[in-house]
């Protein structure tokens, strides 16, 4: 079995290498847009005294425990045929997932990008306050200060998005050459007992989120660094 | 002039800053002490409106240029010349001015290092310079040397006895150390429990206090200094 493992692994299978594809496409995709999303959502709640930000900080904690078949089900039925959204024909494409992972990844970001931003605004913006800077040119700098913990929180949904399989197998369907990912392949090979392609990808996520997790990693000791800690 | 009036700060219920009435003159230097939690550094917040009073007026800031110093000041992870330039943003003579300030607080050595790697002390000092490198009518002051070492506590209080005659700015400042207040202040308060016990001339205040509390807090410094 090692040896078929080895083949897979550093051979040229079709459908291995398109099964990755498939899960970096998403993974990238839902991050890009969850971030995009996640850290203004994040800032404003962060950076801000306003009213009703209690009930959005209370929102977005839920949301960022949200159990991804919960996510699944409701994106399933936003774009079930008889859904809202039925006509657009996306349930069982690789947008659908994408969706589905900015619906869970989306509120981790802003919900980490918040706690990030609001150890450093009351500080930012009392000095700000005192020297006349005010509204969007403290906000500008509250950012630039909060950028390395913003990467690493990026990456942390990006670690979310490639080990999710419960709302991506909901709104995918594991498509072969379409929208199986190596979660959702893992589970379908172990249950089917081929275990040789199960271990293939099993091995590949390990070394992704090792990548990630260095990354992250490497970034929070160079911020240790530059702060003095 | 500056005038306070009925003014008062509660927090969850507690009285923390209760003064009827206060007067602060432009070109004076005002001292505020008192031990911890006597409400130097509310009193000085509200002046500077970065809180908001339960109740009472704060009269006479209208149109006036204001600079304040928090007790912790964010230093930026760019250069300390940059940190200081950014209370002349966009300003075209920004860092010859930014330069002259830190030069007026000890700190031309450390043009270029990162603001977020000073220690301590030259946090504070690069802090008073970003607020001393523009012209205020009101200047506030939270325990602006906690920090400091000896040496650079003198230049300090030189500029800034240098800054208010330029400038002819009330400066308003709070410190733990009576000593400086007696030092830089024309004019002494001494708050107690949120209270204003008593308040007057810096030699007067510290030679004959005529509150009983003033002098046991004076007496109690002395003992220990």
């Amino acid at each position: 079995m090692v040896k078929q493992v080895l083949e897979l692994l550093f051979g040229a299978d079709p459908e291995l290498r398109q099964i990755i594809g498939v899960t970096l496409r998403m993974s990238v995709l839902s991050t890009l847009i969850s971030t995009l999303l996640g850290i203004p959502w994040g800032v404003a709640m962060g950076a801000n005294q306003f009213r009703g930000k209690a009930i959005l900080s209370r929102i977005t904690n839920t949301l960022m425990g949200l159990p991804p078949v919960v996510a699944g089900l409701i994106v399933f039925l936003i774009l079930s045929r008889s859904g809202p959204l039925g006509k657009m024909g996306l349930l069982y494409s690789v947008s659908a997932m994408v969706i589905a992972q900015v619906v869970l990844i989306s509120p981790i970001i802003a919900g980490m990008t918040a706690n990030i931003v609001s150890l450093r605004a009351p500080s930012i913006n009392e000095t700000c306050a005192g020297i006349g800077i005010s509204g969007s040119k403290r906000l500008w700098l509250t950012i630039k200060e909060c950028r390395i913990p913003f990467v690493t929180t990026a990456l942390a949904g990006f670690g979310r998005s490639i080990a999710e399989v419960g709302a991506v197998q909901m709104v995918g369907g594991n498509i072969q050459f379409k929208t199986r990912v190596m979660t959702t392949a893992i589970m379908m090979q172990t249950n089917m007992g081929r275990f040789e392609l199960a271990i293939a990808l099993g091995v590949i996520l390990l070394i992704i989120s090792f990548i990630i997790n260095s990354l992250v990693h490497r970034i929070q000791e160079q911020t240790q660094r530059d702060s003095g800690l | 002039m500056i005038a306070v009036y009925d003014l008062v700060q509660q927090y969850a219920g507690r009285v923390v800053l209760d003064i009827p009435e206060l007067h602060f003159e432009p070109g004076r230097r005002y001292g505020i002490i008192g031990e911890n939690g006597s409400g130097k550094t509310t009193l000085i917040r509200l002046l500077g409106g970065t809180i908001k009073a339960t109740s009472g007026r704060i009269e006479g800031f209208e149109g006036k240029k204001l600079g304040y110093l928090p007790q912790s000041p964010y230093a930026f992870s760019f250069s300390v010349l940059e940190n200081v330039a950014l209370a002349l943003d966009g300003q075209s003579d920004a860092k010859q001015l930014a330069q002259k300030a830190l030069e007026s607080v000890g700190m031309e050595n450390l043009l270029k290092a990162r603001g977020d790697r000073l220690s301590g002390g030259e946090a504070q000092r690069m802090a008073l310079a970003r607020v001393l490198v523009r012209s205020y009518d009101i200047l506030l002051l939270d325990e602006p040397t906690s920090s400091t070492d000896v040496r650079s506590m003198d230049l300090i209080e030189t500029t800034l006895r240098d800054y208010v005659r330029n400038t002819g700015c009330a400066l308003i400042f709070s410190t733990h150390s009576p000593a400086q207040a007696l030092r830089l202040a024309e004019e002494v308060l001494y708050l107690e429990k949120g209270w204003l016990v008593e308040q007057g001339p810096a030699e007067e205040l510290f030679n004959s206090p005529k509150d009983e509390r003033t002098r046991a807090f004076l007496g109690h410094w002395r003992l220990n200094s």
